[in-house]
């Protein structure tokens, strides 16, 4: 007999007039790992807030724990006990991991907090999964990972029936997200039940039982990943996306040996030790932290923000500092958040790292018209017209990517261009970047799971410790493991060859 | 042109606003033209009171007025819609007598008892729309057996043997409910006859967890719940398929549900017409009264699901998933009942 833990029934959410959620159906039972696939982002927010809050719903049911909780009919509100664990932090930086775990915990009501007792309360819990955390770290030392496992406790501890994990592999390395797994499965056996959000078919299967494809805010289709072999799973629904990447594979060739644009030479830094690495020009090469530590302090470096302890960093034969600065581009996480500027106009949006080439550009309008008619049939006409808070994420990825092809540097950074982006947008990024090859900048990502990223490298670089651990050119990329993402298209192409 | 209610007025935004800026308005008229003899203290205090009684005026004004109001008006828009019809009567807040009166007469004009008919007249077989004599049929089809039997067409015999079962669960038994067991032998002999025609092409599987078998077969389900929803998948999705199709029904319980899940691995749908389809499921009320055209498709679904509607309310019913080229799945959610006795509307069986 199945326990259902929640049943989300036929249910059509609204927001401000407009569908979000359109007949969804989505049920769990106790002790399953759903895996939850966003084949387009609509809906997905308001997905997360009504498992959490009970939001007022136009039709449908919501049951949590075999209670109806939320009916179009008598809207209940309240909240559910229903924990989310995503990239951004859900717990208090300056408190301790047991601080966290107990006090901020619904339904404490001590007035004298004995932390002792706090920390000896809690080691049982993660001794019981095995990992090797002290209850009285401080939250902002926390290494991703180690963050993630706090927030897992805190919500089994909090009694949580459901943990809703949203794109786990992109925040974690492949070798941590194998022992979150393990976790997972640990508590799954004790009954708690888990959706595991993720972009990515591969991933998905690797943990789940059953994957649900959600699409316009409806769920489309539910898999027994079991019976779905890993050729269907890559087909379903991105279809157009793999006829891209194989159509590019058959045509784009790295031509041997180039120029050298960007050496790393015995570089130290935090935790980088004795990285060397060196990347030519129009190569794509995809550096992958297998422990998650040195991405952000790489790119204290690579923005001139910082300077390395020992060893140097190399852009076309100079040591670089502040005056290179726009020969290396960073593209950050999520950059549709992070770059672009609501305060500035489409244009200055679009310029403003141009500074060295159009000197004259904020001077002279005929600079700017040469900018925009240059870049028209790129981006369309009217978008230079508009305020940037109107643009649509894919306008704003287009407007990022254009504005480093503008700035022309020697080597484009791209940290984790893929991460949250649904089909349709790693479709459209994964062109933005193929772009940017093609005008010869060389580009690096920056990548904690592998996920989109080895479609379009020339090379693999793997990092552990701070250092270079293995490099694999593209012809070897078959010898990578099976559950790497595109590992088919590697497969088959060295059947043929 | 309609006459409208105060209550009417009294909701709209503009009204409210009008309201707001009068006990705005009356609360400084309060405070200038309080005596001069008065103490600050005590002009402090009467402002404070009369700000309260505004607040308290609005608060009321909120739960008791706009907040029911808003509740009944997006029953009758859902009602309107299409989507619900059991929303009407299990609505508590009447506006005015005279709407509590249309209320109920609008229940009568939808008599479930009267909609069940209607649409159990639709899920009998088409047989009975040509108003052919069962019996008639049944004694035909024994010949045509025996005939065949006597030539050695044992094919040709066991097919309209199993025609003649299939007619006969069909068109005889009238009852509403069935057992699980009862409607999956309907299944079965369904199939059987349309592998006479798509030979090894079509396979069906159904399955069930051996520990709830029992249970999950003495459970009663309204007849012909499975069989139209079996044929709509062989006729949409695998009929049309290149290469082998496969049905599977999985059957599985909760604690007060049955979960049946039809799938077949035909050619499937695309998102927008999935989405029409699940709007005609939820909006059921509406397909009751515009009886569409059986050749348009999906009207199986619709009737399977108004059934269920009718004799078990609205949080149970279809709901259908797809995928072009990958497949199509319907998902059937029933009480968990054994006896008749247990059905919600009992009065229309």
């Amino acid at each position: 007999m199945k326990n259902e833990i929640l049943r989300i029934d036929r249910v059509t959410c609204l927001d401000q007039g407009a569908t979000e959620l359109n007949h969804f159906c989505l049920d769990i039972d106790a002790g399953e790992i759903v895996g939850l696939i966003p084949l387009n982002d609509m809906g997905l927010t308001t997905l997360l807030r009504l498992l959490q809050q009970n939001l007022p719903i136009h039709y449908g049911y919501v049951y949590y724990r075999g209670k109806l909780v939320n009916q179009w009919k008598n809207p209940s509100g309240g909240y559910n006990r229903i924990a989310l664990i995503e990239n951004h932090s859900g717990l208090a930086d300056d408190l301790t991991v047991a601080d966290n775990v107990f006090v901020l915990r619904q339904g404490f009501k001590k007035i004298f907090i004995r932390q002792k007792v706090l920390n000896q309360q809690l080691e049982p819990f993660f001794k019981e999964i095995d990992v090797d955390l002290s209850p009285v770290a401080c939250v902002r030392e926390l290494p991703v990972f180690q963050r993630f496992v706090a927030e897992l406790v805190k919500a089994v501890v909090a009694g949580c029936s459901l943990i809703v994990l949203r794109e786990a592999g992109s925040i974690v390395s492949d070798a941590q997200l194998g022992y979150l797994h393990k976790i997972l499965r640990h508590y799954a056996n004790q009954g708690i039940s888990f959706l595991y959000i993720s972009n990515h078919y591969e991933e998905v299967g690797q943990i789940c039982s059953r994957a649900a494809l959600m699409q316009n805010g409806q769920i489309v289709k539910v898999l027994q990943t079991s019976d779905t072999t890993s050729d269907e799973l890559q087909c379903l629904g991105v279809e157009d996306y793999t006829k891209l990447v194989y159509t590019q594979e058959e045509t784009r060739h790295f031509a041997g040996k180039k120029k050298e644009v960007m050496a790393l030479r015995s570089l130290y830094y935090g935790s980088i030790n004795s990285l060397n690495l060196s990347i030519n020009q129009g190569e794509c090469v995809v550096l992958q932290d297998l422990d998650n530590n040195i991405f952000q302090q790489l790119i204290r470096l690579l923005s001139a923000e910082a300077k390395p302890m020992h060893g140097q960093i190399i852009v076309d034969d100079k040591v670089f500092d502040r005056s290179q600065i726009r020969d290396i581009a960073i593209v950050q996480q999520q950059p549709t958040q992070s770059m672009i500027f609501p305060h500035l106009s489409y244009m200055d949006n679009l310029c403003f790292t141009a500074d060295h080439r159009l000197s004259s550009i904020w001077r002279h309008k005929r600079s700017r018209r040469n900018v925009r008619s240059e870049f028209e049939g790129l981006l369309g006409n009217e978008v230079f017209d508009r305020s940037v808070e109107t643009l649509s994420q894919k306008e704003k990825y287009e407007l990022v990517y254009t504005r480093i092809l503008l700035q022309r540097p020697r080597v484009a950074v791209c940290v984790q261009p893929f991460m949250q982006a649904d089909v349709s947008q790693r479709m459209q990024i994964w062109k933005l970047i193929d772009r940017l090859l093609e005008k010869k900048i060389a580009v690096v990502i920056l990548a904690v799971n592998l996920t989109d990223s080895l479609s379009l490298a020339d090379r693999l670089i793997q990092i552990e410790d701070g250092r270079v651990v293995s490099i694999y050119n593209r012809k070897d990329f078959d010898k990578l493991p099976s559950s790497t993402p595109w590992h088919n298209l590697w497969k088959n192409k060295s059947k043929t060859n | 042109m309609k006459k409208k209610s105060v209550m009417h007025y009294l909701i709209n935004r503009r009204t409210l606003l009008w309201i707001v800026q009068l006990m705005v308005t009356l609360m400084l008229i309060i405070a200038l033209v309080a005596s001069p003899q008065m103490s600050q203290a005590d002009r402090a205090l009467m402002v404070s009171v009369s700000i309260a009684i505004c607040a308290g005026v609005l608060i009321a004004l909120y739960f008791w007025v706009i907040r029911p109001y808003r509740r009944v008006e997006h029953m009758i828009n859902l009602f309107l819609e299409g989507y619900t019809l059991s929303g009407l009567d299990s609505t508590t807040t009447t506006i005015s007598p005279l709407m509590e009166r249309m209320v109920g007469s609008v229940k009568t004009e939808l008599n479930a008892s009267h909609l069940l008919k209607l649409s159990k007249r639709q899920a009998q077989f088409r047989a009975l729309q040509n108003q052919i004599n069962p019996h008639f049929l049944y004694n035909t089809l024994e010949s045509i057996r025996s005939e065949a039997l006597v030539a050695g067409l044992d094919s040709v015999a066991e097919m309209t043997e199993a025609l003649a079962v299939f007619f006969r669960y069909t068109i005889s038994k009238v009852e509403n409910l069935v057992t699980m067991e009862e409607e999956l032998q309907n299944c079965n002999t369904y199939f059987r006859i349309q592998q006479y025609r798509f030979g090894p092409r079509l396979s069906l599987d159904i399955q069930c967890d051996p520990e709830d078998k029992e249970a999950i077969y003495r459970c009663r389900i309204p007849k012909l719940t499975m069989q139209p929803i079996l044929e709509n998948s062989i006729i949409h999705g695998t009929e049309f398929k290149i290469g082998a199709g496969k049905l599977t029904v999985k059957l599985e319980r909760t604690e007060d549900r049955l979960v049946i899940l039809v799938s077949d691995d035909g050619i499937g749908m695309n998102e927008a017409t999935l989405s029409k389809l699940n709007e005609n499921l939820d909006k059921s009320g509406l397909a009751l009264h515009e009886q569409k055209d059986e050749s348009k498709g999906g009207v199986a679904l619709v009737n399977v699901n108004n059934r269920i509607h009718l004799l078990f309310g609205e949080e149970y019913g279809l709901h259908v998933f797809s995928m072009p080229n990958v497949g199509t799945d319907v998902q059937i959610v029933l009480p968990m009942i054994t006896s008749d006795r247990m059905v919600i509307g009992q009065e229309v069986l």
